[in-house]
């Protein structure tokens, strides 16, 4: 049963020219790495495009996976490269999509009880953090990294990371606390 | 914190088309060998070639030409045509270097160099020194001749870092794996 076959042997199959097993691979880490990108980039669209770069170049250097058992952390990987590549081309956009969303920000204010309009306060609060803190408060919160885990996947010393970290958190607690006094 | 993190974590679907636009994408490029070398060399496959009269023919006359000259070359003395060959090895010219550009992303390095068998292995060679171009990117641009050559980064002079970019080579000396160049001939 495709489902239950480990990382590793869905690689390899696709390596012997089974080219609809990257399918099960696809369906495996879709989900979890949409969201990573969803709020790195902030809108669906940039997280789609930056998601399905990150598997097809999976796909091109798979022989070049040197743990395919890891198969999920190596395209994780690629996503956040792909991120922050996307991040700095689109850099100019965020910021007048940032600056657009003030207005919006206070129009949500209006209904503080509504979940939906707390999590766009955080969503919202996310976009405007520095990009290389919200990498590190994702990784960390988010996806439940630890520090050695999260150095080895960006390249980052572990200090550093706990920096950004620890920096991302005040300011979310800064962004949303004005829009909870305003 | 943790109250943030958890409405983070909720679920974000893609669009019921991602699977097939993805997969789309992957079957567009060349599949992985389904075959062994063996079975591709052994099993029959079928061509269909069209061709015109005007092409046979001149195919037909290419080929008439090739054999004439063959008859006429078998006339000529070993010893005689052997010479030519000697003498073009021996005027055989160093190979040009090309110049390539080698780029790693070290965010918290100091200082990076490129060491390979072009250089001599040595990380303090002036034209092999990166440059930061900022954002964590280093890079330099050098000479390297044209043929095979294994080389490796060196951050802040003690870290060997391979290039993610490239194919790794196990050193057999030293089983450490090195990243591995090809340089052609520029066209």
């Amino acid at each position: 049963m495709e489902v239950a076959s480990s990382d590793a042997v869905i690689v390899a199959r696709v390596l012997r020219g089974d080219v609809e097993a990257f399918r099960v691979l696809v369906d495996r880490y879709r989900d979890r790495y949409a969201r990573f990108a969803f709020h790195m980039l902030g809108n669906r669209e940039d997280a789609e495009e930056a998601l399905q770069d990150a598997f097809t170049r999976a796909y091109r250097s798979l022989a070049r996976c040197e743990d395919p058992e890891r198969f999920g952390a190596w395209l994780f990987r690629i996503l956040v490269n792909r991120c922050r590549t996307a991040g700095a081309r689109r850099g100019r956009r965020q910021r007048t999509f940032v600056s657009d969303d003030m207005a919006l920000l206070a129009a949500a204010h209006d209904h503080p009880a509504d979940r939906t309009a707390w999590r766009e306060e955080i969503e919202r609060a996310l976009t405007r953090l520095r990009p290389e803190q919200r990498e590190a408060f994702l990784l960390k919160y988010v996806e439940d990294m630890g520090y050695d885990e999260m150095s080895q996947l960006t390249g980052v010393g572990v200090s550093a990371l706990k920096m950004r970290v620890m920096r991302a958190c005040d300011r979310l607690r800064e962004l949303l606390s004005e829009v909870h006094s305003a | 914190m943790k109250n943030i993190a958890r409405e983070l974590r909720a679920p974000v679907p893609v669009s019921e088309s991602f699977d097939a636009r993805v997969m789309d994408a992957v079957r567009s490029m060349p599949r992985y060998g389904r075959l062994g070398l063996w079975s591709r060399l052994t099993t029959p496959r079928r061509r269909t070639f069209t061709i015109t009269p005007l092409t046979l023919g001149l195919i037909a006359a290419g080929i008439g030409v090739f054999a004439l000259l063959g008859a006429a070359h078998a006339y000529v003395d070993v010893n005689r045509a052997a010479k030519p060959i000697v003498a073009a090895l021996g005027s055989k010219k160093a190979e040009p270097a090309q110049r390539v550009q080698f780029v790693l992303v070290a965010p918290d390095a100091k200082k990076v160099a490129v060491v390979g068998d072009f250089n001599g292995w040595d990380s303090r060679h002036a034209q092999y020194q990166a440059q930061h171009r900022g954002g964590g990117v280093w890079s330099v641009t050098a000479p390297v001749p044209v043929g095979h050559h294994r080389y490796s980064f060196v951050v802040d002079d003690s870290v060997w870092v391979v290039d993610p970019s490239a194919p790794r080579l196990v050193d057999s000396d030293y089983g450490v794996a090195n990243s591995a160049l090809l340089v052609e001939h520029q066209q």
